[in-house]
């Protein structure tokens, strides 16, 4: 765990070690007056160094997946839902109402 | 959706509220969550927490959904007094508010009087031309009318623009199969596995369809889904598991005289008659005996 987020933090670092040094590469060519043709190579190879610290650290850090078993109790659907936005009120019921004798009392 | 773990807190929950064990608001919340029918004890749990001041306002704002769902339940139970009086309420609080409209409409329907409940949600549409839930009620209108072909194009009509509602679908399919329209049925199962390939349900209901449909391609089919229902059940299905020995015995009578692809579909329906018969044992000995004779029958007409 504390190795995972170690990498992870000096993964970020190097990301944005290249960002800034890129945004100086570039004030640079300003006042050089070149034109920005691409970035330096030692750039690429940070930012892919750091992309992959990070990467491997994204999937460290979380834990171990776990596969989904559709048959196990937690997940089992065993009967659908009344799909209540369709519920109609025309049904037996109505010839048998419910006797409440209790009401809203405000 | 409910899932044999969230049956059994409801059940247990039901149980509690039933002999007085407080937990009425879990229940209605469970309730409300999973969407399950219990009119009746939403009436009487609900009211009982709405008449008492003390209860109602440690909900805070869960009040106003309590008040609610208790005016669906009041409806459907043709409590009509009650539930005019919980709209009265909510209307007092939300002045404005469309889903109260909608509320309103609902109480026009359960009276019955259907002219006054279209007209109230064409209004209702007009200043909202996308609400989902108006366009299912008019639905449900038709329906409760009696104008099935009605429920039948209006629903089309809703989902040709939300094609992602399965609730629609199901209804739909459910009314295709209440007509006998196996094939339409049949697409529209087919689009709810589409979306949700996990409800095994779904799988076993389009079995279901195509069994009866007939034919040997459907019933080679069928015979899959079923499997696949099994599969995703864990083998708990008892429907899925007679499924496959009527599918296996239908097949064999189609197939008579050329016995090719027999031997792998016998085993299939034996293991099924296996666990079925084990099943049986463990929970219905009694009805043993009718089971094994019934299986005897589907394996000697192979």
């Amino acid at each position: 765990m504390g190795l995972g987020f170690g990498v992870g933090f000096v993964g970020v670092l190097i990301l944005f070690h290249a960002a800034y040094s890129t945004i100086q590469y570039k004030t640079l060519l300003k006042i050089t007056e070149d034109e920005f043709s691409g970035a330096p190579v030692n750039m690429a190879i940070e930012v892919s160094l750091g992309l992959l610290l990070c990467l491997w650290a994204a999937l460290t850090v979380p834990g171990m997946l776990l596969s989904i078993h559709p048959h196990s109790e937690e997940n089992r659907i065993v009967s659908l839902s009344a799909n209540p936005d369709f519920m109609i009120f025309n049904h037996r019921g109505k010839i048998f109402p419910v006797e409440m004798d209790v009401k809203l009392r405000h | 959706m409910v899932t044999k773990t969230e049956e059994t807190q409801l059940n247990r929950l039901e149980n509690q509220v039933d002999n007085g064990g407080g937990g009425a608001w879990d229940y209605l919340s469970l309730v409300r969550k999973l969407k399950v029918r219990r009119s009746d004890k939403v009436l009487k749990h609900g009211l009982s927490i709405l008449n008492d001041p003390k209860q109602r306002s440690s909900l805070g704002h869960d009040e106003w959904t309590l008040y609610e769902q208790v005016a669906v339940a009041a409806m459907d139970c043709q409590s009509l007094d009650v539930a005019k009086d919980c709209i009265k309420v909510l209307r007092k609080k939300f002045p404005e508010s469309k889903r109260v409209g909608r509320l309103e409409a609902m109480l026009l329907e359960a009276k019955g009087s259907w002219e006054l409940a279209e007209k109230a949600y064409t209004s209702l549409l007009e200043d909202n031309p996308l609400d989902q839930t108006i366009h299912k009620r008019r639905v449900a209108m038709a329906k409760a009318q009696g104008n099935i072909s009605g429920a039948i194009d209006w629903l089309n009509k809703y989902l040709e623009i939300f094609m992602a509602d399965h609730d629609a679908w199901r209804e739909l399919a459910e009314i295709y199969v209440s007509l006998q329209m196996y094939k339409q049925a049949a697409f529209c199962y087919e689009e709810l596995i589409l979306s949700q390939p996990t409800v095994p349900l779904y799988h076993l209901a389009y079995a279901d369809v195509l069994y009866t449909l007939g034919g040997l391609e459907n019933l080679q089919t069928a015979k899959k889904y079923y499997a696949s229902a099994i599969d995703l059940t864990g083998g708990t299905n008892n429907r899925a598991l007679f499924g496959i020995c009527l599918c296996t015995s239908a097949i064999a009578q189609i197939t008579k005289g050329k016995s090719k692809e027999e031997k792998e579909g016998s085993q299939l329906h034996s293991l099924a008659a296996k666990v079925l018969e084990k099943e049986y044992k463990q929970r219905a000995p009694d009805k043993l005996p009718q089971l094994t004779t019934a299986l005897k029958s589907l394996s000697l007409s192979s």
